[in-house]
């Protein structure tokens, strides 16, 4: 069976013109040249400018707001508080719990207190600093397990734990019980900031038919533009959304950003369009973050390196607001016991309002955190045990057809044990000690090591999944593909395009994509979860077969054959019986347009779910995983603990690949973003207060951080996606982190557990585990 | 003062900046390459009634050898001194720490006289002058002085220099063939990082092997201002440097630094970074020598 299909495949392969093919970048001149204009890039000559008075502290009531001096600024044309929204005053994509301003509380410096717009920019600032906030301020709270406690001061009216999501499978008092060997660590993780090039920002318009235009990046316009008229209190048909192109999101656009603020201003400036673009310190402050998580990890095994059981307690600091905070917990735990088959599992995870300002969603959701402690405790069996680190997780890896930890029958395809596979055979695996000794300096050391882990495609159980495409014939033969998932950096739109072309059999160049456009698109939902490819690329081939019927039975007509008689030729269709008569697409458009018929056909799909959702445990299980094993070399400094990856093998299994171009740039920003997260990235709050300030103090790999990266994809066919496509976007950056926390251990004999290792605590950690001098000659 | 009132003016000769640097009415500040002005003119730190831009003051930009010593005029540019034949071979310690500025952009637009301007207890090129004996020209409309770099700064920050005064030139002493020198620095990242610690090393060699005759060393990162490390410089002088020597004189090095905690690092961490860069960069050095 599994055969036949890796066959269907293959001859399939040698007919496609544009499938799995590195087709550049649709986008990619604007892209290299910097001509791309993103939304913030923008100005209109009788533009205003619109600024955001954001908490003055982490955690206080207001008693009075002051607005009459800042209104009397000459150069002021608005200032909006809570009083001034018509609608709703709240925000948050599930749970709606973050108000849009602040009325009697302040919660996080995210907050946002009033709203001004201005002549200029520093008028605007100006006017921020006269308005007159009375706070009262409160003792924030700014550790998630004393905001557990009984008798902390309250958040919200519910409490601070958010969400509790659990899954238990087996028995794990039996599982420990049979245990040769137990492992338990608890692991601190970073709170990574998504750095995109871009800030929040852009622009609100009011059009002369009274409808108002919100020009914004995000990552699920539609549902943005819902969000903001739940606020305004106005017919969402009123309101177009403008989400694409993204300078970056990697989740951090996910959420709403400035597009109600925008909203609420560009209602109240006479018509002038309002724009609001956060510095990178505001940004720094306001934008959402990757969550922190607190996990302990207890994991049993046997001798043999089967693993046995798994015990894990996750907390999240969500901040002030949930934002997707339950949903990342709930990805985290469903995650949290790796790609195995262990039989007994006891998984817990909270989701927790702090004053620390907010998190959300972030590439990788919850999985990043995770998977350190699994992957971790199976590399330190491995050194107990003396069993191969890759072997141990071929043995307790799971297959298509086996049932998880999680207990649940995996029915969609599985590419672990391959990606395994090929990291045993690369070079840099082969070659481990060969690439350890090449040090150039007595101090330092290297080491190698190998995690694998895997990641969620689409939403969970629970949150309807769905894509939809629009194909519309243009007037010069060409065909507009609608898709209203937004393109933030990834290149889904070439993809797009080359799904659309192969189902069409045209030209690539007669492809002209539309994405994050409410007006002209359907929704097809987020530019998230790993899911534009797979559902993007499923709605528009669902949809190409309708165009082609359109086509078809028109070029019938115009031939005066049946339409059975019809062959979709390369660019044209053709009378089968005498391939000299053909009739081109421009012909079918006029043919089309003089019968007022429409050019424009629609394609719908939901995506495919498991049926049975794992009780309280938010979601659990996906159908579809991409799987994803990394294999890393990296050199230690052991004077000053600084950490540099040399060599990093990528190894995802993404169902077939549509782009292998594009699948590179993937798995080398992933990595690099993985890189960041493990030894770099982390924005440092105190007291509710952000200690991390720019980009001077939030460190990110540059281009001398970046090692060699090797892609080797695995191509485990996935039945349902587009020619066999899963998803890729976050698996990418996953395995790497625990890889490289052990590479450290490799190469030093000391573990760090609170990321990010920056060279301090990695110093620290080689000072503990051996502290009789600095250097070992 | 708003950053939109501020003008900018921008003098063809020192003279007509001399000039406008006397302005008594007015607020003025020196704008060079503009890699620290810029950045604290957004944050509203300096916001002076005007600019005086001194970018195009060709006649301060210029590297020659005078007597046995090497001028470098305020001017001069970080790549400039990264692509110096002179610099290289008779400065070699100031070569690396401009090398080690920011990224290939900030070398080309940030200057050597806003380095030491801007008072930064971790700017990278000042531990190199440090070792090099650097003395520094400051210039106003009616006065001329030649400052040791010892003297130089008074804080954080802070320098001797006056609002009316610029710095013209900088001398430095230009390393023998038996002289060698190396600059340390470790940053949180490769490039475009802010020291934790920093050292620059000038070491005089004799005949024996690796007998040294007199050496300096400089710490950035580990007080309000850059210090020189003596009692270190002292032991140098004492045993050939061979691996165990150099880690000795390193270990001592922890005691010649106060740093403080910051976001960036803990005071305990910059101390334990003082020794092991001192123990790198002598190392480094030690093995270049032999080499050589
Ligand atoms: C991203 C980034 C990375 C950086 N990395 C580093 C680094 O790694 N190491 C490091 O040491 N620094 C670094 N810097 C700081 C800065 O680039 C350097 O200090 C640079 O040498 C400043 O020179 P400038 O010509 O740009 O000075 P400017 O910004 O033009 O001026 C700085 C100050 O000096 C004064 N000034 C300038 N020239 C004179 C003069 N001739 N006489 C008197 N006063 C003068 C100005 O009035 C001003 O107060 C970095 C800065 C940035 C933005």
């Amino acid at each position: 069976m599994k055969s036949k299909a890796k066959k269907d495949v293959l001859n399939e392969e040698q007919k496609l013109k544009w499938i799995g093919k590195s087709v550049k970048r649709i986008d990619g001149p604007e892209k290299v040249t910097g001509e791309q204009k993103y939304k913030t890039d923008y100005s209109y000559s009788n533009m205003v400018w619109g600024k955001v008075l954001r908490a003055k502290y982490p955690f206080a009531k207001i008693k009075s707001i002051d607005t009459v001096k800042a209104e009397a600024h000459p150069d002021v044309i608005c200032v909006l508080t809570y009083k001034d929204i018509p609608g709703f005053n709240g925000f948050g994509i599930v749970t709606p719990d973050q108000p849009v301003l602040c009325e009697d509380v302040v919660r996080c410096t995210a907050d946002a207190v009033a709203l001004v717009a201005a002549e200029t920019v520093e008028a605007a600032d100006e006017a921020l600093d006269l308005i007159e906030v009375d706070y009262e301020v409160l003792e924030p709270v700014t550790d998630v397990e004393n905001a557990m406690l009984q008798g902390a001061p309250k958040l919200h009216k519910d409490g601070n734990i958010h969400s509790h999501v659990t899954i238990k499978n087996g028995d794990i008092d039996a599982g420990f019980d049979e245990a040769d060997y137990i492992f338990e660590h608890t692991f601190y993780s970073p709170r990574q900031m998504h750095a995109f090039i871009e800030t929040e920002g852009g622009w609100g318009r009011m059009e002369e038919d009274g409808s108002l235009v919100i020009e914004c990046p995000g990552q699920y316009g539609h549902r943005d533009k819902l969000q903001i008229a739940r606020a305004l209190a106005l017919n969402p048909e009123r309101i177009h959304v403008y989400s694409s192109p993204n300078g970056g999101g990697f989740g951090g656009k996910d959420e709403i950003t400035v597009q109600i603020y925008l909203a609420l201003l560009a209602m109240n400036t006479g018509g002038r369009p309002v724009k609001i673009h956060l510095s990178r310190e505001e940004s720094v402050i306001a934008g959402i973050k990757r969550h922190p998580f607190k996990v302990t990890v207890k994991t049993g095994a046997k001798k043999d390196g089967t693993l046995v059981a798994n015990k894990v307690r996750a907390v999240a600091d969500t901040g002030a607001y949930a934002s997707l905070g339950g949903a990342v917990i709930a990805l985290a735990i469903e995650h949290a016991s790796g790609p195995y088959t262990i039989p007994n599992v006891d998984m817990e995870g909270f989701c927790v309002y702090t004053n620390n300002g907010i998190a959300g969603a972030f590439r990788g959701f919850g999985v990043n955190q995770v998977c350190v402690g699994i992957e971790t405790h199976i590399d330190m069996l491995a050194e107990k045990t003396g069993l191969d680190p890759i072997e141990i997780r071929k043995k307790n890896a799971y297959k298509q057809g086996d049932i998880s930890s999680l207990g649940h029958v995996v029915k969609s395809s599985v590419g672990t044990i391959e990606t395994l596979d090929k990291a045993a055979a690369c070079d840099l695996w082969k070659n481990r000690d060969y690439y350890k000794n090449q040090v150039s300096e007595p101090w330092k050391k290297r080491g190698v090591a190998v995690a694998t882990s895997f990641h969620g495609v689409g939403m969970g159980i629970g949150t309807p999944d769905y894509g939809a495409a629009t194909i519309e014939l243009l007037q010069d033969g060409k065909f507009k593909v609608g898709v209203a998932i937004e393109e933030i950096g990834t290149g889904n739109g070439t993809v797009y395009a080359q799904v659309a072309a192969e189902c069409l059999k045209c030209d690539i160049n007669r492809i002209v994509v539309v994405q994050g456009d409410t007006k002209q698109t359907l929704d097809s939902g987020t530019i998230s979860a790993s899911r534009s490819t797979y559902t993007g690329g499923r709605a528009i081939a669902t949809a190409a077969p309708n165009m082609i019927n359109l086509l078809t039975e028109e070029a019938a007509n115009l031939l005066g054959v049946s339409v059975s008689e019809i062959e979709l030729a390369y660019d044209r269709l053709v009378d089968a019986h005498d391939h000299t008569r053909f009739v081109t697409y421009e012909e079918i458009y006029e043919s089309l347009h003089d019968k007022h018929r429409s050019k424009r056909v629609e394609g719908h799909f939901y995506l495919p779910k498991e049926k049975e959702e794992l009780k309280n445990s938010g979601g659990a299980p996906h159908h579809l995983y991409g799987y994803m094993t990394h294999v890393v070399l990296v050199e230690v400094d052991t004077l000053t603990g600084q950490t540099d990856v040399i060599k990093v093998v990528a190894i995802p299994d993404v169902g077939k690949v549509l782009n292998p171009q594009g699948l590179e740039g993937q798995t080398e920003g992933g990595a690099v973003m993985g890189i960041g997260y493990t030894l770099y990235e982390d924005v440092l709050i105190e007291d509710g207060y952000h200690k991390t300030k720019n980009f001077t103090d939030y460190i990110i790999p540059t281009i001398r951080e970046t090692p060699e990266i090797e892609t080797i994809p695995v191509e485990s066919n996935e039945e349902s996606g587009p020619f066999g496509a899963k998803g890729i976007a976050e698996v990418v950056m996953i395995p790497i982190i625990p890889a490289i926390m052990s590479a450290i251990y490799d190469a030093t004999g000391a573990r760090v557990y609170h990321l990010p290792a920056t060279p301090e605590r990695v110093y620290q950690a080689i000072q503990e585990s051996k502290p009789q001098s600095l250097i070992s000659r | 003062m708003k950053v939109s009132e501020a003008t900018l003016v921008s003098p063809s000769t020192l003279d007509e900046c001399l000039l406008l640097l006397n302005d008594q009415k007015h607020s003025v500040q020196l704008l060079a390459g503009g890699t620290d002005a810029v950045v604290r003119m957004k944050e509203g730190v300096w916001n002076p009634d005007t600019w005086i831009n001194i970018k195009n003051l060709d006649a301060l930009r210029y590297i020659e050898e005078v007597n046995h010593e090497i001028h470098i005029g305020a001017l001069t540019s970080h790549t400039d001194l990264v692509e110096s034949k002179l610099i290289n071979e008779r400065a070699d310690v100031l070569a690396q720490a401009a090398k080690e500025i920011g990224a290939i952009q900030l070398q080309n637009m940030g200057t050597i006289g806003g380095n030491i301007a801007t008072a930064s207890p971790a700017g990278d090129t000042i531990p190199a002058l440090f070792v090099l004996d650097a003395k520094i020209e400051l210039r106003s409309l009616t006065d001329t002085r030649l400052i040791p770099i010892r003297e130089i700064f008074t804080g954080p920050g802070r320098t001797v220099k006056k609002s009316d005064e610029i710095i013209t030139k900088i001398i430095i002493r230009s390393q023998d063939e038996d002289e060698i020198g190396i600059f340390e620095k470790l940053g949180p990242r490769k490039a475009q990082s802010i020291s934790i610690v920093n050292v620059a090393i000038s070491l005089k060699m004799g005949e024996k092997p690796r007998e040294c005759l007199e050496g300096k060393i400089a710490f950035g990162s580990v007080a309000p201002t850059i210090i020189r490390a003596t009692k270190c410089e002292y032991m140098l002088k004492l045993n050939p440097l061979f691996d165990d020597v150099i880690h000795d004189i390193a270990s001592a090095a922890w005691k010649e630094v106060m740093p403080i905690s910051d976001v960036r690092a803990s005071a305990k961490y910059r101390r334990n970074m003082a020794s092991s860069l001192l123990e790198r960069g002598l190392y480094r050095l030690m093995k270049r020598w032999e080499e050589q």
